[in-house]
C-alpha cells in the first residue's frame, strides 16, 4: 500500500490557521448539542455501571488473589495477567463478535458494560490488593486478638482503611475507564465519542465533532478530580495514620 | 484429661514443656510455667529472649511446635478449642498500640464488644465511656488516634481490651514505645487493672511496676526461663549470672 503524501499539508498549514476560526462552525456544535448531551449522559451512566461492575470484579479477584492456597490465587492471577496483556479493543471484539458465535447474544450496551467491567476489574483488583497489603500487620493482629473472625476483620478493620488508601488510584482508574468507554463507539453504542463521529460523518466536520467531545471528556475528568479532592477531605481525619 | 485438671482450679495459663522454632531458631525452649487466676506475672529479659513470643502464644498470635499450653481450661491446638471464642477472654496490649486509626477512641473501645460479643450498641457505648473515663480520657471519647499522644493511645488500647471484659490481660512491652513522661500514666492504669484482680502477664522492664503489683518475675534468656521469683527476690538477690548481668544493665541509669 502506498503511503499517502502529506507534504502539501505543511504548505497549507499557515493558510489554514488563518482561516481556521472562520471555518470552525460553532453553530453546528450548538445545533448538535442535544446529541452531545445524550452521548454525555450515556457515557456517564454506562461508566458508572461499568465502574461498579469493575469494583465488584476487583474485590472478588483481590480476595482470591490474597488467599494462601493456590486454588483461588492461580486463576485470579491468570485472569489479571490475561486482561492486562491484551488490548481492550481485542477484548471488546471478542465479547461483541465472539460471544454470539458461542450462542450468547447480548445487546451492544450490555456487551460494552461487561467488557469495561471485566477489563477495569483486573486493574481494580491490583489496586485493592495493594491497598489491603499496605495496612500494617498490627491492625490484623489487633482484630485477631479481640476475637474477630476473618470476615469481621476485613469488614471492620482492613477494608475501611484500605478503601481510603485506594481512593486516589481508584479514581485514576475511573478516569481511564471513562476514556476507554470511547471504544464502545466502535460497537455502535450511542455514547459521547459516537456523537462526535456522527457530526464528523453527517456534516463532514471532524474538527468540531472531536473538539467538542474532548471538551466534554475534560469536563468529566475535572468532575472526577473534584470528587477525589472532596472524598479526601471528607475522609481526612478519620484515617490519619499515627 | 489435662484440660480437666486445669478447669478444677489450677493455672489460668499453663505452659508444659512448650517449644517453638522460627526456622532453625529455638525461640521457646521447654517452657513450663503456671499463672494462677488473679496473679500478675512480669516477664523480663534481654531483647530476643523470647518474652514477646511467649505471651503471643497464649492468644494464638503464634503457634507452638510441641508441649501443652492450656488457657482458661482450654488446650490450644485442640480441635475442640474455639480459638476465636477463647481470644475474647484474653486482652492483648501491643507495644505499638495498634489502635484502629479510622475509628474514634470510643469506637475503638466498642467495636469488638458490639460485633464480637454482640452487646447492644447503647450498652457498649455506655460501658466504653466509663472505661475511657477510668483510664482518664473522658474528654477524648471522640478523638481519633492521630489526635492523641502515645500515652493516651496506649490507655485507649487498654480500655479497648477491658471493654471485652477479659479474664486475662497480656501486655507486650506496653511502655517501650512511649516518651518517658508518658510512661507513668500508662503504668498507673495497669496498676489499677492489676489491683482489681485481673490475671496479667506483662512483658516489661519497668521495675517499679513489678515491685508494686507483680507476685512473680520471670526472667528469660535465649528462649528459656532462667529464673523466677518474687520481685523482691529477683531484683535484690538475682540467682544467676545472666540475670545479674541483665539487671546491672537496666539498673545502671
Amino acid at each position: 500500500m502506498a503511503i499517502p503524501d502529506t507534504s502539501h499539508y505543511c504548505l497549507l498549514t499557515t493558510a489554514y490557521s488563518l482561516t481556521m476560526l472562520e471555518n470552525f462552525s460553532f453553530r453546528t456544535i450548538v445545533e448538535y448539542l442535544p446529541l452531545f448531551g445524550q452521548g454525555l449522559v450515556t457515557t456517564v451512566w454506562l461508566s458508572l455501571l461499568s465502574f461498579a461492575g469493575a469494583l465488584a470484579v476487583g474485590i472478588v479477584l483481590a480476595a482470591m488473589n490474597l488467599q494462601r492456597g493456590w486454588l483461588f490465587r492461580v486463576p485470579a492471577k491468570a485472569y489479571i495477567d490475561a486482561v492486562r496483556a491484551t488490548p481492550l479493543l481485542a477484548q471488546l471484539y471478542f465479547l461483541y463478535f465472539g460471544l454470539p458465535r458461542l450462542g450468547i447474544i447480548l445487546p451492544e450496551l450490555v456487551v460494552g458494560i461487561l467488557a469495561l467491567s471485566l477489563n477495569s476489574g483486573a486493574y481494580v483488583a491490583e489496586i485493592i490488593r495493594a491497598g489491603i497489603l499496605s495496612i500494617p500487620r498490627g491492625q490484623v493482629e489487633a482484630g485477631v486478638a479481640s476475637g474477630m473472625t476473618y470476615v469481621q476483620r476485613m469488614r471492620l478493620v482492613i477494608l475501611p482503611q484500605a478503601f481510603k488508601v485506594t481512593i486516589p488510584p481508584l479514581l485514576g482508574q475511573a478516569i481511564v475507564l471513562v476514556k476507554d468507554s470511547a471504544l464502545l463507539s466502535l460497537i455502535a453504542v450511542a455514547e459521547l465519542t459516537r456523537a462526535g463521529q456522527l457530526l464528523a460523518s453527517d456534516r463532514f466536520m471532524p474538527a468540531e465533532g472531536f473538539v467538542t467531545i474532548a471538551a466534554f471528556y475534560l469536563l468529566l475528568y475535572y468532575g472526577l478530580k473534584g470528587l477525589a479532592a472532596l472524598s479526601g477531605r471528607w475522609l481526612g481525619l478519620a484515617g490519619a495514620r499515627t | 484429661m489435662t484440660s480437666n485438671r486445669s478447669k478444677n482450679g489450677a493455672g489460668m495459663i499453663e505452659f508444659r514443656g512448650v517449644n517453638k522454632w522460627f526456622g532453625a531458631l529455638n525461640v521457646l525452649k521447654d517452657i513450663t510455667l503456671s499463672v494462677e487466676p488473679r496473679e500478675v506475672v512480669v516477664v523480663c529479659g534481654p531483647s530476643g529472649s523470647g518474652k514477646s513470643t511467649l505471651i503471643r502464644c497464649i492468644n494464638g498470635l503464634e503457634t507452638i511446635r510441641d508441649g501443652d499450653l492450656v488457657v482458661d481450661g482450654q488446650r490450644l491446638g485442640d480441635p475442640a478449642t474455639n480459638m476465636t471464642r477463647l481470644r475474647t477472654e484474653i486482652g492483648f496490649v501491643f507495644q505499638s498500640f495498634n489502635l484502629y486509626p479510622h475509628k474514634t477512641a470510643l469506637e475503638n473501645v466498642t467495636l469488638a464488644p458490639i460485633h464480637v460479643r454482640k452487646i447492644p450498641r447503647a450498652e457498649a457505648e455506655k460501658a466504653g465511656r466509663e472505661l475511657l473515663a477510668k483510664v482518664g480520657l473522658a474528654d477524648k471519647v471522640n478523638a481519633y488516634p492521630a489526635q492523641l499522644s502515645g500515652g493516651q493511645q496506649q490507655r485507649v488500647a487498654i480500655a479497648r481490651c477491658l471493654g471485652m471484659r477479659p479474664k486475662i490481660m497480656l501486655f507486650d512491652e506496653p511502655t517501650s514505645a512511649l516518651d518517658p513522661e508518658m510512661i507513668s500514666e500508662v503504668l498507673d492504669v495497669m496498676v489499677a487493672v492489676a489491683e482489681e484482680g485481673m490475671t496479667m502477664m506483662v512483658v516489661t522492664h519497668e521495675m517499679g511496676f513489678a515491685r508494686k503489683v507483680a507476685q512473680r518475675v520471670v526472667f528469660m534468656d535465649a528462649g528459656a526461663i532462667v529464673e523466677s521469683g518474687t520481685p523482691e527476690e529477683f531484683f535484690s538477690h538475682p540467682k544467676t549470672d545472666r540475670s545479674r548481668a541483665f539487671l546491672s544493665k537496666i539498673l545502671r541509669h
